[in-house]
């Protein structure tokens, strides 16, 4: 990640949108940020994290957003200016600390960063946070450009100043992840004198409620008059336009292009807002008057939409009939992210005007040829993944152990064990620490004629997030279940950040390494630790456990992520396929290791009938080694 | 003609998923797909073959009882009420030691370990039992080895795994199997088997049978047990002869009997449409001696099974007597009795008499399996 | 194509085949010299063996779009043949210029035996088909014999520039790599670029 801390100001700078978010909040003169990682907010606290040092600023990754959230507010309330970064499911978590806030009110500017995933491609679901503004009456922000990534940043500290409240700013995958130039600006040290007072009697809590929440509202009149003025709003194309686009966000630059695309540059005006909530009434209601069709473009739910055609139902007359169009009309659609070519055909349609985004021949031939494979390429665990090891023991033991048993899931690299890298063996996946919660009922239908061993499966980092209170629920209740935690020393999946268990903070400093067995033990638990690459023994483990009946026991499986210990050490086998005893097709192995285990570093060559490994891709863990039946595949250890 | 060999979906369809299974172990061992785990085979993945060794060599598969008889003595089938028969006499080993380990006469421990001394088998696959009562397949080379597995098991036991995985091995030429019913009619099917990868048969030397009317289920036995003595400490199961009806339970704390019907609920349903109760298709099958207590019905078949008892006697290693007339009859009736059921449970399985399941007879064999 | 105002490429390839570090190599150079250069691509999921685009939109003018649109690439870069071939498919015209490593990484349906993996012929015939002119290097090949895999999205990086279809000069992609890489991986990173600019030809 870039060096935010030391940029020249004034330098043109290529910058990941989170990047931009980090570096306008040094500018802001931040002294504390928090987050749990999360796609697409990670890099935010990530790259913070590391400059903190040079910039003498605090950063944590935080065990779960609502404690980050808690810890970066306790900042702000002692005059620290503080940023609080997650993906949308941690806003979830975060919620109701979030909702008591916004009736409480802050001191020194926080901002709250929620980083949206549209389309899921990153997620288990696809939600907009935006509404959560609308609920908790706090201002939010939405960045178009990279230069606005960083600006906006910086002027959401201002503006939470002003307002005494949180101010929200909200990103998508394709703000926060992509790249663009931006110019730097000038950063600020943080306040070096922190103290909290809590003058006046309830000045820190939400309490009175209505006062409170009456103070909440006249915050967003308040908001709503800065925003009449705001360089984040603007307007682009003709006086009198045939139609009016409003757009915030990635909307912007594909609302533009799109009017490009069908030349429409006369006849087709852009508002782009940058604050999107509490709308700037007058403004808007100004461009709107202009203009018989709006085309509303914004990713996930229609929320601009709805507040716009709010705002013309408040006073019709002030603007005259207007028809929206949106993802209400069928004109974007309801799920998945927009792109330049939703928008184009949108406008397209409702303009009337014919657009080829390629000529026919092309398109034709195009169209054939991709008849030679249609398959998408399916995400899987990596070559040497210790959690494809560990769901192949998982599915012997339960297909063994006969009764039906199966594995409640959670979040995290291993959450692909809902599809065949895992051998489906996860049936449940929703939210940080559902496994748990789930099995927590599932553990306790025995009433019920249910006699199916229940298995919840989660990775370390999430142990820490969400699973240690559902797990002592459990205990509690006395649910009859096996915990199994995936612990790869890593929270992978978003980037390979440190967490409780690693002992290394985010700013790199040395932390006590909390032993998850041994908060298992402490709660009196029965405790099995595995190595998962050992096939036979953690199979036998799990059976065990499984058929252990009563109460919750605990199964470690413990094993570095591959990924992470191939940036230290090289490989420790060196794989070969002795083709002489490959088995291949025949009874025997009917192709195990290729069809079945699928590791990405074994394939199958149809032409010679045998098994090979694929040099660029095996990590050399040596497990198919242990899978294959005719011992054909060699593994030979490599020096250290 | 050879019936039809299809591959691990059908066997499962067919057999396993059916709950036809005898868990004789002939289907697992072979490959990384079929295993057997306290008392069941289980698939633990889907294996796409279609022709594959695992139907071809189970014996609850279509069967040509012709191929398979001529592949083991040479001759078609003989539907003779036990079988194809060369003699029937009553053994014993000789002298206490080995007898008092074995069920009644230690004839099956004496054998087995006179064929690993001479070299007839430089191994044997026999079937032990482990803790909390469930018997597995073990490979043994000597004597002491043998008596260690001597002892009747009730409980069905996969024990051809061990011939299949052992008979890999460069470690072994020569293994002879202590086999049930089923698993010697497996062992007779990979013998006669046109595939060709038969599991290295070509290494098995010898095959002694036992005398069987059924096998017990193991998981829900065990239960069903273990709430009446510690499974640790039971040493040995019998049941002794009409009119006793119960099953005996000896424990080092004590011994317990069990009225019979309360344990038939967990015989295998494979063993109901079983015809064969003196293993058919073995070198020699050995039994109970009715009546003649610390004494065995042996039944000799082939030539191998003959020349095996005789240098068994000639050496003082067995007591051969002859076996009282009444005896062989009532062998005869115990035998068409299970037949009988055997036939019937299974035309009331498939609904019609001319659909025999597994069993591919001629009309001239299925009358003389059954006189009427 | 080289004044062509945005120009936009992508590219393309496997999870973790390092397609991020190159657009954001081939961003910075262009970034320091001057051009406005916008990068749009997926983290996350999909790097775990997924399909992976970076879209990159460079212009003397404007900020442009982290997205390009259907059928609007100028260059499609792959890092593996088939990707390369789904890219051209959506984004692709008859214009376009293709340079794409041949070296397949086999999808997990390829493996499990549901899908057949299209030959070299078919791929290099559909990559054909479907630009003014497209290349099929063994990038991967030559990072092998170099000693280190991972080397082959540096000789992509070189191909790239080899067509000479980006406004920038090799020297200034190899200043950005001295910027970049630690002193110590900087003459292999070198090498390899050297060698993927020799693999193709003049495409502007």
């Amino acid at each position: 990640m870039a060096n935010v801390a030391t940029f020249e100001p004034g330098t043109a700078q290529l910058l990941m949108g989170n990047e931009g978010i980090a570096r306008g909040a040094l500018e802001a003169g931040i002294g504390f940020a928090a987050a749990y990682p999360g796609t697409p907010s990670s890099e935010i606290i990530g790259t913070l994290a590391e400059v903190a040092k040079e910039a003498g600023i605090y950063v944590e990754w935080s065990v779960n957003e609502k404690v980050a959230l808690e810890a970066a507010t306790a900042a702000s309330f002692a005059g620290v200016r503080a940023i609080v970064a997650m993906k949308q499911n941690g806003l979830n978590v975060a919620l109701d600390f979030l909702m008591g806030l916004g009736m409480t009110g802050t001191n020194a500017g926080l901002v709250l960063v929620t980083c949206d995933d549209p389309g899921a491609l990153s997620s288990t679901e696809e939600e907009d946070s935006r509404p959560v503004a609308k609920w908790a009456c706090l201002p939010l922000l939405e960045p178009a450009t990279f230069q606005e990534e960083k600006d906006m940043t910086k002027w959401a500290f201002e503006l939470s100043e002003a307002l005494k409240t949180v101010c929200l700013l909200r990103g998508v995958t394709r703000t926060s992840h992509a790249r663009g130039d931006v110019r730097i600006g000038e950063s600020l040290p943080p306040n070096r004198e922190a103290k909290f007072e809590a003058a006046v009697p309830l000045q820190y809590t939400s309490l009175p409620a209505p006062l409170k929440h009456g103070l909440a509202h006249q915050k967003m009149d308040r908001a709503r008059e800065i925003f009449e003025d705001s360089p984040f709003n603007w307007y682009e194309g003709p006086e009198e336009p045939e139609l009016l686009i409003v757009t915030c966000g990635s909307g912007w630059f594909y609302s533009l292009e799109a009017v490009e695309a069908l030349g429409v540059e006369k006849t087709v005006g852009i508002l782009k807002l940058g604050a999107t909530w509490p709308l700037p009434e007058k403004l808007v209601r100004r461009r709107l008057a202009r203009v018989e069709k709006v085309l509303v473009v914004e990713e996930i739910d229609p929320f601009l939409e709805g507040n716009l055609k709010e705002l013309v139902g408040e006073d019709p007359a002030a603007v005259g009939a207007v028809k929206f169009y949106g993802k209400r009309s069928g004109h974007i659609p309801l799920s998945g992210e927009i792109n330049p070519d939703i928008v184009t055909n949108a406008l397209s349609r409702i303009l009337g005007k014919e657009y080829e985004p390629v000529d026919a021949d092309y398109a034709q031939k195009a169209l054939g040829l991709t008849g030679l494979f249609t398959h998408p390429r399916m995400v899987g665990f990596c070559a040497g993944c210790p959690h494809r090891a560990t769901f192949w023991s998982v599915k012997n033991a339960l297909k063994m152990d006969g009764r039906g048993g199966f594995v409640t899931g959670d979040i995290g690299c291993y959450t692909m064990a809902l599809g065949p890298t895992g051998f489906w063996q996860l049936k449940t996946a929703q939210a940080m620490g559902s496994a748990a919660g789930m099995a927590c009922g599932f553990g306790n239908l025995g009433g019920f004629g249910f006699k199916q061993p229940v298995i919840a499966a989660c990775g370390d980092s999430t142990f820490f997030h969400a699973t240690i209170p559902a797990l002592i629920s459990g205990i509690y209740n006395r649910a009859n279940y096996t915990l199994l935690v995936l612990d790869n020393s890593a929270t992978a999946m978003t980037g390979f950040q440190p967490h409780p268990g690693t002992g290394v903070t985010a700013m790199g400093e040395p932390a006590p390494a909390i032993d998850i067995a041994a908060v298992c033990r402490a709660l009196g638990l029965r405790v099995e630790v595995a190595d998962p690459f050992d096939l036979k023994d953690t199979t036998k483990k799990l059976l065990d456990l499984i058929q252990d009946e009563g109460g919750v026991r605990v199964l470690v499986s413990r094993r570095e992520c591959a990924l992470v210990r191939a940036r230290r050490e090289k490989p420790a086998y060196r794989m070969r396929v002795d083709a002489a005893r490959c088995i291949g097709e025949s009874c025997g192995c009917a192709r195990i290791c290729t069809r079945v285990f699928q590791c990405p570093g074994l394939i199958w060559d149809a032409a010679d009938g045998v098994a090979k490994i694929d040099e660029v891709i095996c990590a050399g863990c040596g497990v198919c080694a242990d899978v294959c039946p005719g011992g054909a595949i060699i593994r030979e250890a490599n020096q250290p | 003609m050879s019936p039809e060999i299809k591959g691990c979906q059908q066997l499962r369809a067919e057999v396993i998923d059916r709950d036809l299974c005898s868990l004789c172990g002939a289907c697992v061992g072979m490959c990384p797909y079929l295993v057997a785990y306290k008392g069941r085979v289980v698939a633990l993945d889907d294996c796409n073959i279609s022709q594959g060794r695992c139907y071809a060599f189970c014996p609850r598969t279509p069967t040509d009882l012709d191929l398979v008889s001529d592949s083991t003595f040479g001759a078609p089938y003989d539907a003779g009420p036990i079988g194809t028969v060369k003699d029937v006499i009553m053994t014993r080993a000789a002298g206490d030691g080995v007898r008092s380990r074995g069920q009644y006469g230690g004839t099956v421990s004496a054998l087995a370990s006179f064929a690993l001394e001479q070299g007839l088998i430089d191994s044997a696959v026999l079937t032990s039992s482990g803790p909390d009562i469930l018997p597995e397949g073990t490979l043994v080379r000597d004597a002491a080895q043998v008596l260690g597995c001597a002892r009747s098991n009730y409980v069905a036991s996969p024990t051809l795994a061990a011939f299949n995985q052992r008979a890999r091995g460069d470690d072994v030429r020569k293994i002879g199997v202590v086999a049930t019913p089923c698993q010697a009619l497996a062992l007779a099917k990979m013998r006669a088997s046109p595939l060709e990868n038969r599991n290295n048969i070509d290494k098995l030397g010898l095959v002694i049978g036992l005398f069987c009317t059924w096998a017990l289920r193991y998981q829900e036995f065990a239960r069903f047990l273990s709430d009446r003595v510690p499974l640790g400490g039971i040493s040995k199961f019998d049941i002794p002869p009409p009119p006793a009806d119960v099953f005996q339970v000896f424990s080092d704390s004590r011994e317990i009997s069990i009225p019979l019907d309360d344990v038939r609920p967990f015989i295998r349903p494979a063993c109901n449409i079983c015809l064969d109760m003196t293993a058919e298709f073995s070198d020699v099958s050995v039994g109970a001696a009715e009546g003649v207590s610390g004494w065995n019905t042996l039944i000799v078949r082939s030539d191998r099974g003959r020349e095996l008892v005789e240098a068994a006697r000639a050496r003082g290693v067995i007591e051969v007597d002859a076996l009282p007339e009444e005896n062989l009859n009532h062998l005869k009736e115990a035998s068409l009795g299970k037949r009988k059921r055997g036939l019937s449970n299974i035309v009331k399985m498939s609904g019609s008499e001319d659909d025999l399941l597994y069993l591919n007879l001629s009309s001239d064999t299925r009358r003389t399996l059954l006189p009427e | 194509m080289k004044d062509k105002d945005p120009l936009n490429i992508i590219i393309t390839g496997v999870g973790g085949q390092g397609n991020v570090l190159l657009s954001q190599l081939a961003g910075k150079a262009l970034v320091r010299n001057g051009y406005h250069a916008t990068i749009g691509e997926t983290y996350g999921a999909s790097q775990r063996g997924g399909a992976v685009m970076s879209h990159l939109r460079v212009s003397r003018e404007k900020q442009y779009g982290p997205l390009i649109a259907q059928g609007q690439a100028d260059i499609v870069l792959g890092l593996e043949p088939l990707e390369a071939m789904r890219v051209l498919a959506q984004y692709g015209n008859p214009d376009v210029i293709v340079v794409s490593n041949s070296r397949p990484i086999f999808p997990p349906a390829v493996s499990s035996g549901d899908a057949e993996y299209p030959t070299p012929e078919q791929i290099g015939g559909a990559l054909k088909q479907l630009s003014r002119k497209a290349w099929l290097v063994d990038a991967t090949d030559i990072a092998l014999e170099m000693g280190a895999p991972i080397l082959a999205n540096i000789v992509m990086m070189g191909a790239l520039v080899g067509t000479g279809l980006l406004p920038l000069g090799p020297e200034l992609f190899e200043t950005e790599l001295a910027e970049s890489l630690k002193r110590d991986r900087l003459d292999i990173n070198i090498t390899a670029f050297r060698r993927g600019l020799a693999l193709v030809g003049d495409a502007a």
